[in-house]
């Protein structure tokens, strides 16, 4: 019997997967769903704290723009759960950029807010929910990577 | 370095411990997807494998089950490929045997498995190929097909009485 062998080598096949391993296609993925997110509520605000009734136009500038953004933060979060998922450790620096984001993002909005006159509440408590999510995120993270690390050091590596 | 270990740093996100398991487990996944496809099919098939092995790692939640959780994987894409044959396999299964003890039964040798292989139903195939081309446990095997323990148990025995049927009828002796 001829001994069949696979057509491709270990390293070819190293070389096929070395898009879903891509460390820069992660950072990329990271900051399509980061920039969406934060353009997204950046936008919103400003198009809600608008003073005076606007142009039929503007709103419709202003949807798109959000739409724009919103698709992003689709795209890069696609590409997290079904392309490229973060490793433990890209988990946890991808949580803390979130966690920057988030808390960049709410101190952004709460000031355009303050300077309309429109009173800092609204985006105080929507930035509150932003900063806690990703807190949450970053909490899992670190725990993981923790358990993970354990292991490691149980199985003697 | 065990399975586990490079899991957890695979895990962990070291890109070698990737490499390192696409090294060590290239020809057992490829085994399998070959004894169920031809041979460019079986191609195909482990590298869409590798890719969902690559994209479910950091979700892999016990190390400690790579291996099944690995030829989960691979039924999953083998089957696609093979829905068909799978349906029409499932439709016509016969109802479930009582399984006696025969250890004279358990001692199928790895050469006369692959001899008979190709002439078995797809069921049947890929049982016989997990157990005994791949050495999984019959939990491991049962965890892999979705079929309780006593199931796995009954169809290894068929597919050794008609392994045993298909290569006698090709003259094949032991």
């Amino acid at each position: 019997m001829i001994q069949e062998e696979p057509r491709l080598s270990a390293q070819e096949m190293i070389e096929r997967l070395e898009s879903s391993l891509s460390k820069r296609r992660r950072i990329r993925a990271v900051t399509a769903l980061l920039a969406g997110l934060v353009g997204a509520v950046f936008v919103t605000s400003l198009w809600a704290t608008e003073p005076g009734p606007l142009p039929g136009g503007t709103h419709t500038a202003f949807a798109v723009l959000t739409g724009f953004c919103l698709a992003w933060a689709c795209y890069g979060g696609w590409v997290l759960t079904r392309r490229a998922p973060l490793f433990a450790t890209e988990r946890v620096i991808a949580a803390w950029i979130a966690v920057a984001a988030s808390v960049t993002a709410t101190a952004l909005v709460t000031a355009i807010a303050v300077i309309r006159g429109t009173g800092p509440l609204p985006p105080l408590a929507v930035g509150a929910l932003f900063v806690a999510a990703s807190l949450t995120l970053a909490w899992r993270a670190h725990t993981r990577r923790a358990h993970l690390l354990h292991l490691k050091r149980t199985l003697g590596g | 370095m065990t399975d586990e270990l490079l899991v957890v740093n695979a895990q962990l996100g070291d890109r070698a411990a990737v490499a390192e398991l696409v090294r060590r487990w290239r020809l057992p996944v490829w085994t399998y997807a070959r004894r169920m496809l031809d041979a460019e099919r079986a191609d195909d098939v482990s590298q869409e494998i590798w890719l969902a092995v690559v994209r479910g790692l950091p979700r892999l939640r016990d190390p400690a089950r790579f291996r099944p959780w690995l030829f989960i994987i691979a039924r999953r894409s083998v089957t696609d490929r093979l829905r068909a044959e799978y349906a029409r396999a499932e439709a016509a299964r016969p109802p479930e045997e009582p399984v006696a003890d025969d250890p004279a039964e358990a001692l199928v040798e790895r050469a006369e498995v692959m001899a008979g292989l190709a002439g078995l139903p797809v069921l049947e195939r890929e049982i016989l190929v997990l157990f005994y081309l791949e050495d999984l446990t019959v939990q491991e095997c049962a965890q892999i097909c979705g079929i309780p323990a006593g199931t796995v148990k009954s169809r290894l025995s068929r597919a050794r009485r008609l392994l045993r049927a298909h290569l006698t009828e090709k003259g094949y002796r032991p």
